[in-house]
């Protein structure tokens, strides 16, 4: 959902960014349709990338800003998606070298978790997708990235390796050691939650 | 040698993501899978990566896409602002030191002749005649040189307070 605007807001909004001068490489009825397309998986990559809600709509700007000031020509509209993303993989990554602490994947909260607000039986998922975040800590910020990229975007290999910066012969054997590491993460995840449903009965 | 990748893998790929894991696929595909360790890591991860993304889909908040452009076009011009102010007050400060400097120049050149002015008011300040009396009269300045000092002097800051305000 988008987060709520008067039209008050809008309209004030409008009249402001009217009077600004400032050109970017995209329009604006361009870019925001670009973005309607493109910020939800934005979002959700840079906040399982950074394990961090508040973090990831910081990162979110961040990224179309830095998208929009570069002055670059796009091939075709996956090649654009592409360079977004490769920009928000940047700036994910600036962050995590100026804060210099290793993320703290916390999902397991209700405000990393909205779907558990509307969604009262879904109790099974949320302990899935707790057991998922919390072996996804686990990984290196590149493994994370690549594996959802892989998985959950549904990115093809070429396009993880434009978005990371590597070789798209490297993607493979690198998708393969971390997705073996995830399985590991999450069989002992799974089996500590049967484990846990057995003591609980 | 580890084999990294199996024929049957965008297969397996398909099924997790497309849910139709592992009630409506095939029944060679769930034997496979059972017994081919990447294909099993694939489905596993595959199936948890796709159900958070997609319980997480709805419920994703992201701002409007004019917010975002307009906090772009906030910030792209401030930093122009900040980067076409750089010069700007590069020369300011040399501007300011040359105003200092010509300023403490003139009231040098222009002590003697005020001291001799003050000399010449004996009957105004009686106690300064001595005084007035051990300076050489150096009254060859031109007279409005020391006062264009001391309006020079105290005009400066006013006039660099009005050229870096903004308003």
């Amino acid at each position: 959902m988008m987060r709520d605007l008067t039209l008050s807001d809008v309209e004030q909004l409008q009249a402001q960014a009217g009077e600004l001068d400032e050109a970017f490489q995209m329009d604006e009825d361009t870019f925001r349709a670009f973005y309607d397309r493109t910020a939800r998986a934005l979002w959700l990559y840079l906040s399982r990338l950074t394990g961090s809600a508040p973090l990831a709509d910081d990162l979110l700007q961040e990224s179309y800003y830095r998208f929009l000031r570069a002055a670059r020509t796009y091939e075709s509209e996956a090649h654009r998606r592409n360079s977004l993303f490769r920009i928000a993989t940047n700036v994910a990554r600036d962050n995590r070298r100026r804060v210099r602490a290793a993320p703290s994947v916390s999902l397991d909260n209700e405000e990393a978790q909205p779907g558990l607000r509307t969604d009262p039986h879904a109790a099974d998922r949320a302990a899935r997708r707790t057991d998922l975040a919390r072996a996804m800590a686990h990984l290196k910020p590149r493994e994370r990235a690549m594996l959802w990229l892989a998985y959950a975007h549904g990115s093809s290999h070429r396009e993880i390796a434009e978005t990371l910066g590597l070789t798209a012969g490297s993607v493979k054997l690198l998708l393969f050691r971390a997705r073996r590491k995830l399985a590991g993460l999450l069989g002992g995840a799974a089996l500590r939650t049967r484990r846990a449903g057995r003591v609980g009965l | 040698m580890i084999s990294i990748d199996c024929p049957r893998e965008p297969e397996a790929l398909e099924a997790a993501c497309a849910g139709t894991w592992p009630d409506r696929c095939d029944e060679d595909l769930r034997a496979h899978v059972a017994t081919c360790a990447i294909c099993g890591e694939v489905v596993e991860v595959a199936r948890a990566l796709r159900e958070d993304h997609d319980g997480s889909w709805r419920a994703a908040s992201v701002p409007a896409s004019g917010v975002v452009w307009w906090r772009a076009q906030m910030r792209a011009r401030a930093e122009a602002a900040r980067a076409a102010a750089k010069p700007i007050t590069f020369v300011q400060g040399v501007a300011a030191a040359c105003v200092v400097g010509g300023a403490i120049a003139l009231a040098g050149a222009a002590f003697p002749w005020i001291r001799a002015w003050v000399a010449s008011l004996p009957a105004v300040f009686p106690a300064l005649d001595a005084a007035a009396a051990d300076v050489p009269a150096l009254v060859s300045l031109p007279r409005w040189l020391p006062l264009a000092a001391i309006v020079a002097v105290l005009l400066a800051p006013v006039a660099i307070y009005l050229a870096v305000t903004d308003d």
